[in-house]
């Protein structure tokens, strides 16, 4: 079981080696040694690392963790197993409707980008109009059903591309 | 506490005897262990592959929390039954660490048989699930079986401990809290269907999870209705429409990082705390243990040599230390747990056999766990004996153990015994666990001793009918009866019918015990009292 | 001296005025709005008093609510601060028709100073030296085709802007007609006023602004210069007095512009003169800030003195605290702004928690800031944290205390430009004083902040890795036995 990082666009990996008699952690493969961890007024860590000692300013952020160490400042995100698990499915690649309804409007296109939360399109249904939204950052595909187009339970409304 | 002083001569052609046998035994039981785990024909594995799922001890690899221990059970369970077609009874039990929870696993092996249900299989589950309920364990089951092994249903169907029992042990352990969580790989037909259906919560894998009460071939026979496994009893269907599952996953990944995160809300209830010191290694090293253990089943061998290099800093203190020397009690330390210990140093006598009864009284008071180290052929027998009431004393011995409400382990160190099995909490006693070492022999009495014995009957009844006694005749009765008895007597034999709950490597004891304490202190002390001892 | 003071303003600048205030024994009211609620000049103010608004910058622009207030917490002056209303002449009209006096410009003076065209024909008219410019008269097309003749590059600038808003630079005749469009209509919806005008663009000139105090009636005296070419988007970023290499007489020369300005307007209390100053020596004026600027600290650490302080006076006595001769330079300042904003490259502004902040405590190290701890930081207000500024016996002294400040200042909880700050600070042609208006853009490529070395990056993911809690847990909450045991099977 490794943790996953991203610090600047790439991903680093962390898994423990050994806990007793020593720390031990593998960085993107390098084993080192980790002792002495001392949480200073909750937003110091102390700690040394293969005999260096180092003391990093932490904050955490909503999604991110803000660190600073010597005189630059980092973000970093924690990709938990379950988002990286979920990352690799294709689960969200085809958007279906739960239920029977009507398509009232489209905002968006073929081939266009699209952002997690972006409203694609509005469909009604039991006389409610509901937003059909982007469940991922992602390419649309295809689009497969119009306005005041009807459609089933199950139908396929719109299409990502499927990441890679 | 002193350290045991430890007497045994390392140089002496006599332990370099006994340390070569044994160790080859290890090695012996390592390799079979090795085979039972892994070994499996290419095309079962392709199999499982091509179904797009993962190897059981893949999954097992990425649900337990890094760089923690597994305690595997019964290893070498069916190892001689069933032509040997179902290596560890087709199926992975063991304690683990979660997300910080100890933990029971119950995972189908699919790579023998589909994760069919052979008899042996049911009796493995259904220990699990005792285990888990006398010890208030969460459960984790890992779905993925063809159901039932049709050709020996009346083997693993009808009776009070077969099938059955597991569902109703999964639904005595809601009733008592302790948590279930089910991941389904693979199918979960007919019976099995239920074990996603009673536990607390499921997660079931889109493609391959199934969840039928009949699989498709028999729906079809059954109405004729044609339907894939998927349409039947997917992932969507339970999730979304039925309810019978809780989380959908699109991966095998995905559903153990769901599982692992379901683990993490848990509460991590208290456990039941005895005392517990820092931790010393023994100071002997345990791998002389297997220069201690003789290579003969009738030779006898010191107890405290063996608890020397089994307990924190070889340290022991011992009651009564001289009196029913043949049973050595005292306290010492596993891994910092304070624990009781009766170990055999010959056979068990009146004043042995009281000194273990008080003993076990003084170490139920203390809240004191119990280990019982097993090396015992039986109670003294003889006129003189049974005047003095040796069948009383070991009557007290008996009702003071099974009396007992503090944990108890035993380990089978070498022999088994008759009715010194009982008193030294075998199998029936509902000891926490049960381990054997792969020199072990069990039996009601010794082999030579049976064959002895009933070639002695068959002379009897020969003479009886007047018959002429042939010694042809009676060497075959004494060969054959030796023969059988061998066979059942192994280890190997007991671990396959699962009269234990492994096979261990003598230098793995201290760890194993170590867990099995820690994982015994989950369930509250049970109600004291004791019958009534015949005095 | 008034008794009271009523800042009607927020943010760092609020905090600056809080304090000199304090100290002159004024009573201190501050006004909020419901998002500033944390905000750190409500905490040190006196009395706080909400405002009210939908959108949380109108609040602040709310004149009729803000006198109100003023009147009813019997304020005996208002302090404007920069941006928000204190270049508007209608709020200062306002103030002044109740009893309370305006901390700042006579309203005509705000009013001529404010309209671009208006204040450049009275620069022109007091022999201001001016850049070419295109006025617009009649329709679109004549201006366009004024600007044309002017000759490229130029600059579309709107006529009732400032602060760096609404200007565009057109290199070539093709961009001309849509950055026009857009530059009126941007100005339009930022001062309300779609009215744009043209100007040379001076290339590879230098910002150079002067301080200036007026008595408001006809003296005037100016504290120096400062220089502010660092900019980005016509945003300063770092600015910094004296202007470094700039020949002694030219400098006297535009102060003396600068002062003569103020005196032919009869400018009250404190403004800034802004110059363009061309390579070859030549200087424009560009505008005139009817408002103390965000900048001021760094004259007041060259001059040793107080401009909220000068201004309250000159307010309260309507004479100027100084002669021109007790204003002497001494020393080197620097300031860097500090930014809430992307550091992705886009500078987008960013929000996010004010998670941790520590200022480092050193001598010639100031921090005038606008935040505090656990305060939100939204899109809704303009994202200067706060600045840094830094006074050394020269400018290398200056340049390493800035240095120093920005390692050891502690921001995090939301993105900020401090590594970017220090990126420019480290820069050969920064530290040689090359600098001028397009000095971001020519150093683009080499400004990237460096990333962690190898020992800092593993420093910092195992530092992350011990943040989480579910791995904190797998490494230290695993329980004993299994921990100890660690990877083992039977």
């Amino acid at each position: 079981m490794e943790f996953t990082f991203e610090l600047n666009g790439e991903e680093h990996r962390i898994g423990l080696i050994t806990r007793k008699p020593r720390l031990t952690l593998s960085v993107d493969g390098r084993v080192h040694h980790v002792s002495d961890v001392i949480l200073k007024n909750k937003d110091q860590l102390l700690l040394t690392i293969d005999g260096h000692r180092h003391t990093v300013w932490r904050a955490r952020g909503d999604d991110h963790i803000h660190l600073k160490i010597g005189p630059g400042s980092f973000t970093l995100k924690y990709k938990d197993p379950l988002q990286v698990a979920q990352q690799s499915t294709d689960g969200d690649d085809v958007l279906k409707a739960d239920m029977p309804g009507v398509v009232v409007s489209v905002h968006c296109e073929g081939k266009t980008p699209v952002v997690s939360g972006d409203i694609l399109m509005v469909i009604e249904s039991m006389k409610m109009q509901i937003n059909i939204v982007a469940p991922r950052d992602g390419i649309i595909e295809a689009v497969q059903v119009g306005v005041d187009q009807t459609f089933e339970k199950g139908a396929s409304l719109i299409s990502l591309e499927v990441e890679n | 506490m002193a350290r045991i002083q430890s007497t045994i001569q390392t140089g002496s052609s006599e332990f370099r005897g006994f340390y070569k046998h044994n160790k080859e035994l290890a090695k012996e039981l390592r390799e079979r262990q090795h085979q039972a785990r892994h070994d499996r024909p290419q095309k079962d594995i392709d199999r499982v592959v091509n179904q797009g799922k993962c190897m059981p001890r893949d999954r097992l690899h990425k649900l337990l929390d890094p760089r923690t221990p597994f305690l595997e059970f019964s290893t070498l369970a069916a190892n001689m039954a069933y032509d040997g077609d179902a290596p560890g009874a087709g199926c992975i039990t063991g304690i683990g660490v979660v997300n910080g929870h100890e933990v029971i696993i119950h995972a189908n092996d699919s790579t023998i048989k589909g994760g069919a249900w052979y008899p042996l299989t049911v009796k493995k589950i259904v220990r699990c699930l005792d285990i888990a309920i006398e010890n208030r364990l969460p459960v984790i089951h890992l779905c993925d079986s063809a159901g039932g092994f049709l050709p020996m249903q009346s083997e693993l169907f009808p009776d009070k401990y077969m099938a059955g029992r597991m569902f109703r042990n999964q639904c005595i352990l809601s009733k008592l809290n302790v948590k279930q969580l089910a991941l389904v790989f693979g199918h979960c037909t007919a019976g099995g269907a239920y074990i996603p259906a009673l536990s607390d919560y499921s997660v079931i894998v889109r493609g391959t999870g199934a969840v039928f009460l009949a699989g498709p071939p028999l729906v079809k026979a059954a109405t004729g209705e044609i339907v894939t496994a998927d349409e039947l009893g997917g992932c969507d269907l339970h999730t979304q429409i039925s309810g019978t599952c809780d989380y959908p996953a699109a991966s095998e990944d995905e559903a153990i990082a769901i599982g692992r995160e379901i683990v993490e809300q848990w509460e991590r209830t208290p456990k039941w705390s005895i005392q517990r010191d820092a931790v010393e290694e023994p100071y002997y090293d345990p791998d002389e243990l297997y220069g201690v253990i003789p290579d003969d089943i009738k030779r006898p061998f010191e107890m405290r040599e063996v608890i020397a290099r089994i307990v924190d800093g070889s340290r022991f203190h011992e009651y009564q230390p001289v009196y029913g020397k043949t049973l050595v009690c005292g306290y010492a330390n596993i891994w910092g747990y304070k624990i009781g210990i009766l170990a055999n140093n010959g056979v068990l006598f009146n004043d042995s056999a009281l000194k273990g009864a008080h003993f076990i009284e003084l170490c139920n008071q203390n809240n004191t766990p119990l280990l019982f180290l097993q090396n015992i052929t039986g109670y003294m027998v003889g006129r003189d004996y049974e005047a003095q009431g040796i069948t009383k004393d070991g009557a007290k011995m008996i009702m003071a153990q099974v009396g007992a409400h503090v944990p108890k382990f035993t380990v089978m160190c070498h022999g088994s015994f008759g009715a010194g099995n009982y008193g030294m909490c075998g199998r029936a006693y509902d000891g926490r666990f049960l381990f054997s070492w792969p020199n072990h022999q069990i039996g009601i009495m010794g082999g030579e001793q049976a064959a002895n014995t009933l070639a002695e009957v068959k002379m009897r009844q020969l003479e009886r009918r007047g018959e002429e006694i042939q010694q042809d005749t009676l060497e075959a009765v004494y060969q054959q009866t030796l023969k059988a008895y061998k066979h059942q007597m192994s280890a190997y034999y007991a671990t396959s019918e699962l009269w234990d709950d492994g096979l261990l490597d003598p230098i793995d004891t201290r760890n194993t015990l170590g867990i099995a304490i820690s994982a015994s202190l989950n369930a509250p002390l049970g109600e004291q009292g004791y019958g009534i001892y015949r005095f | 001296m008034f008794d009271s003071v009523l800042i009607a303003n927020r943010g760092e600048i609020a905090c600056r005025i809080i304090r000199t205030a304090r100290r002159l024994g004024l009573r201190t009211i501050a006004i909020y709005h419901h998002q500033d609620r944390r905000a750190p000049h409500v905490e040190l103010a006196d009395e706080a008093h909400i405002i009210e608004a939908d959108v949380p910058t109108a609040a602040y622009l709310d004149i009729g609510q803000i006198i109100n207030i003023a009147g009813n917490a019997s304020a005996s002056c208002v302090h404007p601060g920069y941006g928000f209303l204190s270049e508007n002449a209608e709020f200062a009209a306002a103030v002044e028709a109740t009893k309370m006096t305006f901390i700042g410009p006579q309203p005509e003076i705000i009013r001529l100073m404010g309209d671009k065209n208006q204040s450049r024909e009275f620069a022109q008219q007091t022999n201001v030296p001016t850049a070419p410019s295109a006025r617009q008269k009649g329709d679109l097309d004549a201006l366009l085709a004024d600007a044309t003749r002017l000759g490229f590059p130029l600059l579309i600038k709107a006529v009732a802007g400032g602060g760096g808003k609404g200007m565009s630079i057109v290199h070539n005749e093709a961009d001309l007609v849509d950055c026009a469009r857009t530059a009126s209509s941007e100005a339009a919806r930022y001062f309300a006023d779609g009215r744009i005008y043209a100007e040379r663009y001076i290339e590879r000139g230098r910002h150079i602004e002067v301080q200036i105090l007026g008595d408001g009636k006809g003296d005037a005296i100016h504290l120096f210069e400062r220089e502010c070419s660092v900019q980005r988007r016509f945003q300063k970023i770092i600015e910094e007095s004296p202007a470094t290499s700039l020949d002694h007489e030219l400098r006297c020369r535009i102060c003396e512009t600068a002062v003569n300005m103020a005196k032919n307007a009869n400018y009250r209390n404190a403004g800034t003169v802004e110059f363009i100053v061309a390579p070859d020596g030549e200087f424009y004026f560009l505008e005139t800030n009817t408002r103390l600027q965000v900048e001021h600290p760094v004259t007041e650490l060259v001059c040793g003195v107080d401009l909220v302080e000068a201004q309250f006076r000159i307010a309260a006595t309507g004479e100027l605290p100084w002669h021109q001769e007790d204003i002497r330079q001494s020393g080197h300042a620097i300031e860097c702004r500090i930014y809430c904003e992307e550091s992705d490259g886009t500078f987008l502004p960013a929000v996010g928690t004010v998670k941790v902040l520590n200022i480092p405590d050193v001598p010639g190290i100031r921090f005038d800031g606008g935040i505090a701890l656990n305060q939100t930081i939204t899109a809704a207000f303009d994202p200067m944290a706060g600045k840094l500024i830094c006074h050394g016996t020269n400018r290398n002294a200056a340049i390493n205390l800035c240095e120093r400040g920005l390692n050891e200042i502690v921001l995090l909880g939301v993105n900020n430009n401090i590594d970017y700050l220090r990126g420019i600070l480290k820069h050969e042609a920064f530290k040689a004083g090359r600098l001028h208006t397009e000095f971001i853009k020519e150093h683009t490529s080499t400004l990237i902040p460096d990333g962690p070395n190898d020992s800092e990056q593993t420093a910092l993911l195992i530092a992350a890795a011990l943040d989480v809690d579910n791995i904190r847990t797998l490494i230290f909450d695993t329980p004993e036995p299994y921990a100890s045991i660690g990877d083992w099977q039977n």
